[in-house]
Parts: C-alpha cells; sequence; structure tokens
C-alpha cells in the first residue's frame, strides 16, 4: 500500500508549531516512514498537488488566505488544523478586539493603507472550512502530534482530551496557582499539553482553548473566593481567549 | 509475578475469534457471526454481552445478538465510532479480540411456562433477538410469544428477512412499526408504544422485556403501567459505557449498580432505588 | 510481631540499608512548598514530619498510566504485568486505609492481577502522622491511626526516636536490613499509645457530627437534596477531587500505537466521574450530563456505594485533599454530609 501523501502549509503564525515537527528529531525519521511529505515550506522545496492529508497551521486574516484554504481543503481528504493560531484563532484574534482601522494604523503606521498589507478580522481554520483533527496548543507538544498522526493513519478519532488542564496538572502534583492567588485558566482550559505551564511555575495562558463546556459563571464567582476579580480574569484570556465564545 | 496471581487468568486479554460471515443489515447495522480460534463456543446466556476489540483501534461492549442453542457468536455492529467504523471493513476471515461473555442474563429459567412480550425499539432488537431465538429453540418451555418491533424508519429496519418468517409462524405474534410513513411500508406507522394496545389483553401475566434507545423505556414504562403490568414482571435490558466489563473502572455504574456486573438485564422492580437506570 | 526502637542515626541507616538493596524506596519528600511520594535518594530527603502528599500513594498501587496489553494492531494481544518489587515508606494511617479498600475492590469479583500483582510486590511501612494537615478530618472517619494492613509500621515518639511494629513476614524481611536495634520498652509503648490517642482526636480540621456508618443511611435519605444543585453550581467539572483522592479508583482504558503503525499497547489510566464525559457511550449520548449529578456521585460513591461494595468502610479516609484541591473550593465532603445530617431525621 503507498504511504499517505502529507502537506504542510502555513497561514498567520510564527511557524513555531512546524518548528516543533523539526524538532521531532529521530522521530521524524519515524514519520516520513510512514507518510510522504509531498510539501512542506519550512523544510524543502518541493510543491505538490495532490495530497491526502493536509496539516495547516496558522490563523486566517486575508480574504486571499481563505481562497487559498478553500483549495487544500478541496485536495486533501484529511485536514489537521496545527497550533493555536488554526484550533482557535490564537493570539491572532487579539486583534478582533479593536477596529480594524486601528489595528493597521498601529501596526504599519504611514503604510497602512498599502493594499498589500490589507487585513481581515483573524479566523481559525475551522471558521473557514471544516477540519477533521486538532492539535492543539502554542506551540504543540510534539508526543501529542505524534499521537495524533498516528491515530489518523489507523482512521482512529485522535484522543484529544475533553477535560481541563487541571487533570494533567494535578497528576503533575503541582502546586494549584491559585493557592499563590494567581489566576490560572486551567480549570476552562482544554487539557493535553501535560499541564506544561504550571508545572513551570507559570500559570495556564489558555493556548488549548475551552474545554467543550466551561463552567464561565463559576468562574465569575470564584475569584471572588480568592480576592480576585472578573476584571483580573478577563485580562488573562484576552491573550489566547478573545472572541472564542464562552467568554465572559 | 507473585505465586498467587499466577493462577489468575488476565481478565482484560482477549481472545481472537474469526468472521465467518458478515452481511449489512441496512445503513448503518453489520451483523457478524464469528468462531471462536480456541475452538470452543463462548458459554453465554441471553441478554450477555462481550468486549469487542481491534488491538490499536480500541476496544467496545456489543451485545450478543445469537442465541446459544447455535453455533458461533452473533453481533450487530453500528457504525458509530473509530473502533465500529474499523469493524466495518473487516471481511470474512478476518479477526477480532473477544472478551466475555459479560453481564446478567433474561429470565430463561424464571419465564419458564410464561408468556413473553418482547418491546423492542431501533437496535434494541439486537440482544432480544437472543432470547427471541433461545425461547423458539424451546418453544415448548414457553408460553406465548409476542414481538413488538419499532423503527425509525423504513431503511433501517433489521433482519428483514427473520422477522418475515417469525410472522409466518402460527406460534408466535410478530408486530412491527416505522416512526415515519414510507411508501414501501403498508403496516403500522408510530413508535412502539403505538403497538402497545394492540395486545394490551396480553399484558397481565407476561413477562415483558424491553430494550431500546433511552428516550423509549421511559414511554413505554408509562403504557406498561396504565395496563397494570406488575413491575416485577418487566426486564429492561440497559446500555451504558461498560468499558472494562469486569466491574472495575466505574464508567457503567447507574448509582450503586454496575450496569456490567448487575446489568445489563435487570428486573424494573429491582431499579426502584437507581433513579439514574431509566 | 515485634516492636523495635530506632534512635534517628539507626533509622537514617536503615533507609540507606533499604536503598543499597537496589529496590526503589518511593517516600514522602518536600515540593514547592508541598509534599509528595517520590523515589527516595537519600535519608536526608525523606520527610517523616510531612502533613499530607499532593497525591496519595495510590499512584504506586494504580498508576496514572499502566500497560495492560501489547499486541500486533488488529491482531492478537500479550499480557504485561509491570508489577516490580518496591518499598512503600511513609504512609499514612488513612492513606493505607484508602489502600486496603483498593485491594478488596480489585480482588473481589473479577480478580484484577495486573492491581494485584504490582500490590503483591510492595511492601508497605506505615507511618503515625506527625503534623496535621490543614484539611485533615481522619478522626473523624476512624482512619487516623491503623492496626493491621502494613508491613512495619512507624511511630515518630515525641523524644525524636522511632518505633517501628514488624507486623508481617515482609516486614520482617526488610526490618533484617536495620542491624542491631533494641525492643521497645513498655514506656515506649505506653508513649505510642499516646501518640495514637492524640492523633485519634486531633486530626480534626472539619468535624463530622455524625459516626461515619450513618453516613449511607443518611444519603439513602437525601438523593434529591438542595445542596447538589447549589455546591454543583460552581463545579469545573476539572475531576482535581477525583485525581487526589486516595479512594478514587476508576479508569479509562485507550490503545496506543508505534511509529511502526503494527505494534503497540493497551493502557488503562486514571479517570473521574466529575469529567464530563465520564458517562458518554459512543453515538454521544452522555449518561450522567448535569454537573449537579456527577457532583452527587461522586459523594454517594464515598458514603453510599463503595461501602456497601466492600462491606461497610466508608470509602472517604479524610486524607481532606479534595478540599484543598478544589478551585471552586465546593469538595468538602464534611461539609456535604453535616448539611445532609442536618436536614434528616434518622429514625
Amino acid at each position: 500500500m503507498s504511504k499517505p501523501r502529507v502537506a504542510i502549509f502555513d497561514f498567520a503564525c510564527c511557524e513555531g508549531c512546524q518548528l516543533q515537527i523539526v524538532n521531532l528529531e529521530e522521530e521524524i525519521l519515524d514519520l516520513i516512514h510512514v507518510v510522504d511529505v509531498v510539501e512542506w515550506r519550512e523544510a524543502m522545496s518541493e510543491q505538490s498537488h495532490d495530497y491526502d492529508i493536509a496539516i495547516v497551521e496558522g490563523s486566517i486574516t486575508r480574504h486571499e488566505d481563505e481562497l487559498r484554504l478553500e483549495v487544500i481543503r478541496s485536495r486533501c481528504k484529511i485536514l489537521i488544523a496545527l497550533g493555536a493560531c488554526a484550533t482557535i484563532g490564537g493570539v491572532n484574534k487579539m486583534k478582533n478586539n479593536f477596529d480594524l482601522n486601528d489595528v493597521k494604523e498601529c501596526v504599519y503606521g504611514k503604510d497602512a493603507k498599502m493594499p498589500h498589507l490589507n487585513t481581515d478580522m483573524t479566523k481559525a481554520v475551522d471558521e473557514v472550512v471544516p477540519v477533521d483533527a486538532y492539535i492543539h496548543g502554542c506551540p504543540i507538544d510534539r508526543k501529542e502530534f505524534g499521537t495524533v498522526i498516528r491515530a489518523l493513519l489507523l482512521g482512529k478519532r485522535p484522543p484529544v482530551p475533553d477535560y481541563p488542564v487541571c487533570v494533567e496538572c494535578k497528576a503533575k502534583e503541582n502546586v494549584c496557582r491559585y493557592e499563590y492567588n494567581e489566576i490560572c485558566l486551567g480549570p476552562i482550559i482544554r487539557a493535553g499539553c501535560g499541564a506544561r505551564c504550571p508545572s513551570s511555575n507559570f500559570r495556564c495562558f489558555g493556548c488549548r482553548g475551552y474545554v467543550d463546556h466551561p463552567n464561565v459563571e463559576a468562574a465569575k464567582e470564584v475569584m471572588d473566593k480568592y480576592g480576585l476579580t472578573v476584571e483580573d480574569l478577563k485580562q488573562k484570556m484576552i491573550l489566547f481567549g478573545s472572541k472564542q465564545g464562552h467568554t465572559l | 509475578m507473585c505465586e498467587c496471581c499466577s493462577g489468575h487468568p488476565d481478565i482484560y486479554l482477549p481472545q481472537m475469534a474469526t468472521i465467518t460471515k458478515r452481511r449489512m443489515l441496512n445503513g448503518t447495522e453489520l451483523f457478524l457471526h464469528l468462531e471462536m480460534d480456541s475452538g470452543q463456543d463462548l458459554r453465554y446466556k441471553p441478554g450477555q454481552f462481550v468486549e469487542v476489540s481491534l488491538a490499536g483501534i480500541g476496544e467496545a461492549p456489543i451485545s450478543i445478538s445469537s442465541s446459544p442453542t447455535q453455533k458461533g457468536l452473533e453481533l450487530v455492529v453500528r457504525n458509530v465510532g473509530s473502533l465500529t467504523k474499523a469493524i466495518h471493513k473487516l471481511q470474512v476471515g478476518d479477526k477480532l479480540g473477544i472478551r466475555g461473555p459479560y453481564g446478567t442474563t433474561y429470565p430463561i429459567e424464571e419465564a419458564k411456562g410464561k408468556d413473553l412480550v418482547f418491546i423492542c425499539g431501533g437496535i434494541g432488537l439486537v440482544p432480544q433477538r437472543s432470547f427471541i431465538r433461545y425461547a423458539l429453540d424451546h418453544r415448548n418451555d414457553y408460553g406465548k410469544i409476542i414481538v413488538l418491533i419499532g423503527t425509525k424508519c423504513y431503511s433501517m429496519r433489521l433482519f428483514r428477512e427473520e422477522i418475515a418468517l417469525w410472522q409466518e409462524r402460527k406460534d408466535m405474534t410478530v408486530l412491527e412499526t416505522i416512526d415515519e410513513a414510507h411508501d414501501c411500508w403498508d403496516g403500522n406507522v408510530g413508535v412502539v408504544t403505538t403497538l402497545i394496545p394492540k395486545i394490551e389483553n396480553e399484558l397481565p401475566g407476561s413477562l415483558v422485556l424491553i430494550c431500546g434507545p433511552p428516550i423509549m423505556y421511559k414511554f413505554v414504562l408509562i403504557s406498561l403501567a396504565e395496563a397494570q403490568v406488575p413491575e416485577e414482571n418487566i426486564y429492561v435490558n440497559l446500555e451504558r459505557r461498560m468499558k472494562c466489563g469486569v466491574g472495575k473502572c466505574g464508567h457503567c455504574q447507574i448509582n450503586d449498580k454496575y450496569v456490567c456486573q448487575d446489568g445489563p438485564v435487570f428486573r424494573y422492580s429491582d431499579l426502584a432505588l437507581v433513579p439514574e437506570a431509566i | 510481631m515485634s516492636v523495635l526502637k530506632f534512635t534517628p542515626k539507626q533509622f537514617d541507616d536503615f533507609v540507606s540499608a533499604m536503598l543499597k538493596t537496589g529496590r526503589p524506596v518511593m517516600a514522602p519528600q518536600a515540593k514547592n512548598g508541598r509534599f509528595a511520594f517520590g523515589p527516595l535518594a537519600s535519608p536526608a530527603d525523606l520527610r517523616l514530619d510531612y502533613d499530607v502528599t499532593i497525591l496519595p500513594p495510590k499512584k504506586y498501587v494504580l498508576p496514572q498510566v499502566e500497560t495492560l496489553l501489547e499486541f500486533e494492531v488488529c491482531g492478537p494481544c500479550r499480557s504485561v504485568q509491570e508489577g516490580q518489587p518496591m518499598i512503600l515508606l511513609g504512609v499514612h494511617p488513612y492513606d493505607l486505609t484508602a489502600i486496603l479498600q483498593m485491594d478488596e475492590l480489585f480482588r473481589q469479583g473479577q480478580y484484577d492481577k495486573h492491581y494485584m500483582d504490582r500490590r503483591c510486590q510492595i511492601t508497605i511501612i506505615a507511618l503515625d502522622v506527625v503534623t496535621p494537615s490543614a484539611n485533615v478530618f481522619a478522626s473523624s472517619m476512624g482512619t487516623a491511626t491503623v492496626r493491621s494492613g502494613y508491613d512495619i509500621l512507624l511511630t515518630v515518639l515525641k523524644d525524636g526516636s522511632i518505633l517501628a511494629d514488624v507486623a508481617t513476614a515482609k516486614g520482617q524481611e526488610l526490618i533484617r536490613l536495620a542491624g542491631s536495634v533494641v525492643p521497645a520498652s513498655e514506656a515506649d509503648l505506653k508513649a505510642r499509645k499516646d501518640v495514637w490517642e492524640h492523633n485519634n482526636a486531633a486530626l480534626n480540621k472539619h468535624i463530622l457530627l455524625c459516626k461515619p456508618s450513618l453516613l449511607p443511611k443518611i444519603l439513602e435519605q437525601n438523593y434529591n437534596h438542595p445542596v447538589w444543585e447549589e455546591k454543583a453550581r460552581l463545579c469545573y467539572s476539572c475531576g482535581s477531587c477525583n485525581q487526589v483522592c486516595p479512594t478514587c479508583y476508576c479508569f479509562d482504558v485507550q490503545d496506543r500505537v508505534n511509529w511502526d503503525l503494527k505494534t503497540g499497547h493497551r493502557f488503562r489510566c486514571w479517570d473521574g466521574c466529575l469529567l464530563e464525559n465520564f458517562a458518554t457511550v459512543a453515538g454521544n449520548h452522555n449518561f450522567r450530563k448535569d454537573r449537579a449529578a456527577r457532583y452527587r456521585h461522586r459523594l454517594y460513591r464515598k458514603g453510599k456505594y463503595v461501602p456497601e461494595k466492600i462491606g461497610g468502610q466508608i470509602a472517604c479516609v479524610g486524607c481532606g485533599r479534595c478540599i484543598s484541591a478544589c478551585t471552586a473550593k465546593i469538595a468538602n465532603p464534611v461539609e456535604v454530609y453535616n448539611r445532609l445530617l442536618q436536614d434528616t431525621k434518622l429514625g
């Protein structure tokens, strides 16, 4: 049986998640043993229109990108959203909190009106085309990348957690950030990262997006119990949680 | 390994079985006939289930649809998830892992001499078929056999040829209905409870066995209560997430009961203090 | 069998001798201002004065992730037994009680060889509590001290000396490493009794207002009590209470394949009944989709369902971990049970 053909594409992002794939090191040999990578701008010069699996990194911020993404979708059987920008819009969505003209001016100054710098509201990949699998995170977790890819190659739904980061944080025996009177987004954010940030003495920044049904109402009252406010919480949610729904 | 454990089998280890027949019953339901590679039949009774696994894809509980009076093991697998999708791709000669049989059985002994009313909704017919066939194979042991079958739509009807054969028999009554009218269907239209008034006179004294989707139980039980069927005479066959099948993992628990061990077949009167059941 | 008396120095030597055997010794050590069980490298890291560990030592009898089988994809499976000899040092009585319950749950009915084999190879050195934790209520649950179930029981006396009660052949074998220690005197045993009496009353930061044995009866009458909804309103469904609980043992089972896509393993991993999709079946029907129903289920399991399954012993051992771990501060079992008690007429 021929190996599935894989193409990797990037849109608005820092390309750090692709870098995580490069960083698979020995495992990358395992990867190319089971798939044919036919296009991957960051790692090779070949291009192809013929692929089974498209891995799409980055968020969609321009009309022409939407068109390009639709073409990719039409060519692949399985489309994987790679990393926070692709899965939830990521930090790029922060701009959706502002007037687009202000955003352009703030970034490009006097050049803001140049046509090639045009930009729309940021969208996650699944706001433009259907997505078959998600590899969450900013950046993605290399181990999870492997697990998701192998599951898909076997025709299996990838085991992406639908529970909050707290599950993995407790498993790591971290002291809860709230015990330090710090706001942590762990209780409402999808796990799968192995609670990487809390395990390094940071709060959860929320890069994997909300669980399916976050108890946002509880969050409001719980802040009180720690002498914190909803405003404090909202501020922490701007980075990855902007315009995702579920927002306070 | 420690001495006290060496004599015990691994309860999580599947035994291999080979697919000897397969056919689609409708667009989503695959019928499989299996033989255990060990050459020994599984010693199961009507109402029990097995854990079916395809190593690498996963494992799930599946009701047994055959009767122990026949050879081999018959299952019906609905295409709903990764595992069942993969099972649907298997062909005759391919292998599956089987653990079990697990769980309680229909009251095959207690039911002797009694009239039986089976109320089946959708794939609820699958486990009921086990007892129906068993009772037909021991026809003299049981009184009347009445089977009510409700299916959502015409194209999803299961075991059509077999039901047609049942309908021809003089020693059983089979009534069928579909929820949505269809051009090719001149039978009853409506949910399965609409069949109950037609056999109301048969209900007192009968054992009533129910299996269907979660929503069905409530309505059928109301109808049976109106018909004054005592709760001791009603049996339900429940579906839950029987992940381990051996009463450990906790997923199938309804209040204090483990569906994989205390069920899936429950006498309804035993569920009075189990509000999570229905 | 016998009770021996160690000076702190002799005890350190005993610990060193255990470490030299090469058998892993898991023991409480400091971690970020709290305590956690982990592989012990030196007696200096051992904290016999710990109050409570973030996770209970159940992680050694029922690991967070445990391989059950190895397989060929879509082919046959082979049983994997991961257990190996281990010394579990410094287990508090409430945690020991929880392990003993779990032993029964995995033994009874269908014998779980993966659990039992791992468990059989563990030698448990229990330890009477020296420092009560902020939320402990073991005194209320009758689990502040234990009289059996351990291989060795350590009690630290006021003068710093350590008594070791050797209860089993496994304990006996281990204590041989201790060299020449003296038997405890009558006065030492009296001092130990004082520790027990003290702990039986003092490990009680939250006071259950009834005998724990009444809990099944109280719960029986309060299935529809408003407290479930009131508390669960703030529940994040994060499962922290399940994760840190020494008596929670629910697990999920998953398959993982290797990069060759031909081989892999089936493993079980901790799950929790508070998590949203704990009772969801294929086809996405969730049989326990309300937060309140999941919240209630946990406290019924602790106070009624598991006790009825294993013969009476309440499945909350009063460690207080869930109280500390719950971000929303709604997990305190004593608060809920007392509230129900207050609204219950006991005949």
